[in-house]
């Protein structure tokens, strides 16, 4: 092998697409070849800097839910009916038509696929309610739940009373989200709670999606460098309704 | 691939969706390296996805990523012609290329290639040399599969790829001699 051929084949080498016999030859080259040998090095460098220098860019969590929904929403309106027998066919023209509305509203129901963070906000919110440990501090007064959370969390989550609104403030504790200790405020409507979870978006940010989980409703966004998520088993408008008050009376800081 | 088919030969979405979801962070990264913003990108990869699914019964076993990977990248330059049809390339000095001794360019070269430099660079290079530094040194595809994926023979691959790391290596030294450092 000649440098020349050496130098062409340098990147095969270092990728390891080479067969083995070329190799051993590329091989038997190098080692008497401080020029090819600085080439290779050169070579190498160059990748391992590309690999552990360019980043790959991660999709949006919410890329996917989008993609399913987009795929469920295309089989629903241009699929296709592509192999029945003219039995089956005679009858999905009569009743098949209905049935297919109803599963396909139950499968989007079902199959919407829940994060991780939004269900195990959800398994926080049920134990919170199951085990007698709603909070840790029972107040309706936020200038007592506030400063409860001192010296607790390294962070402090603003405490908004929404009791003339129908909201009514319960008060606090101290939870687990995401693996970090977070604030759990809690507030009442009427017999049902909803658990606020509030903790620094330093290192994921929320983008204001609904998400339901058996009858539980989880509404989570970021503002201000905070993450807010709110958990309930109350119907999605007046959870909505919650979530804008509570937006609205968060202070920008 | 076979076992996930029904009698008719149909793949059901949730099926699909086993085989193909694995491989969206994969065809995301390269369509953000292609169509250089997060929306382009995202839409790409959506109309890639509703594509594969209609397409589907066309495809007959073997490799599902490189399957995939191909109809992204096909949608990926068709976006492209449309967004950028106007848009010329900037000429490309080789001169600095040829008056350097290798030993003088890997240095020249170790002094810039920092994070920030490597990207830039790279997102500089031509759309095929871009594509292909991605497709092998960030998502780790195969000579063969890449050849598949951009339908060009592997000894295509082979050079393609020597010359987009060759490329970067003298953009970056370009930079370098554009920005001297103190």
């Amino acid at each position: 092998m000649n440098h020349d051929e050496v130098a062409r084949l340098l990147g095969p080498f270092q990728d390891g697409e080479l067969d083995l016999a070329t190799s051993q030859k590329l091989e038997e080259h190098l080692a008497s070849c401080p020029s090819c040998q600085q080439k290779l090095a050169g070579e190498q460098e160059l990748a391992n800097l590309i690999r552990s220098e360019i980043p790959r860019f991660q999709a949006s969590p919410f890329l996917k839910t989008r993609i399913q929904a987009a795929l469920r929403e295309n089989k629903s309106t241009s699929a296709t009916i592509p192999s029945w027998n003219p039995i089956t066919l005679a009858w999905a023209y009569s009743g098949l038509a209905v049935a297919t509305l109803v599963i396909l509203a139950v499968g989007v129901f079902w199959t919407q696929r829940v994060p991780v963070l939004e269900q195990e906000a959800v398994t926080n919110h049920v134990r919170s309610l199951q085990v007698s440990h709603l909070m840790d501090v029972a107040s309706t007064d936020q200038h007592t739940v506030k400063p409860w959370f001192a010296g607790k969390l390294d962070y402090s989550p603003q405490v908004v009373d929404l009791s003339p609104s129908g909201y009514p403030l319960m008060g606090g504790r101290l939870d687990v989200l995401d693996h970090r200790n977070v604030a759990a405020i809690i507030y009442q409507r009427r017999k049902h709670y909803i658990n606020l979870f509030i903790w620094p978006s330093d290192t994921k940010s929320l983008h204001a999606r609904l998400y339901n989980q058996n009858g539980y409703h989880v509404l989570d966004w970021t503002k201000s460098g905070m993450n807010y998520l709110a958990v309930s088993e109350l119907g999605e408008k007046e959870l909505n309704e919650f979530v804008q008050m509570i937006q609205d009376q968060t202070i920008d800081k | 691939m076979e076992q996930y088919r029904d009698a008719g030969g149909n793949l059901s979405q949730p099926d699909f969706e086993q085989v193909f979801l694995p491989h969206l962070d994969a065809a995301y990264n390269l369509a953000r390296w292609l169509l250089r913003n997060d929306q382009d990108a995202e839409d790409a990869v959506q109309e890639a996805y509703l594509r594969a699914y209609k397409a589907f019964a066309r495809f007959r076993g073997g490799d599902g990523k490189a399957w995939f990977m191909t109809i992204l990248r096909n949608v990926c330059y068709t976006m492209i012609k449309k967004l950028r049809s106007n848009e010329t390339s900037e000429p490309f000095d080789e001169r600095i290329h040829q008056s350097m001794s290798d030993l003088e360019m890997q240095e020249a070269f170790r002094r810039k290639a920092d994070a920030e430099n490597l990207h830039y660079a790279l997102e500089k290079l031509p759309d095929e040399f871009r594509e292909i530094i991605v497709l092998h040194d960030l998502e780790g595809l195969a000579y063969r599969e890449i050849a598949a994926v951009a339908s060009i023979p592997i000894g295509t691959v082979m050079s393609r790829l020597a010359r987009a790391r060759g490329r970067l290596r003298t953009e970056i030294i370009a930079l370098n001699a554009k920005e001297p450092s103190s």
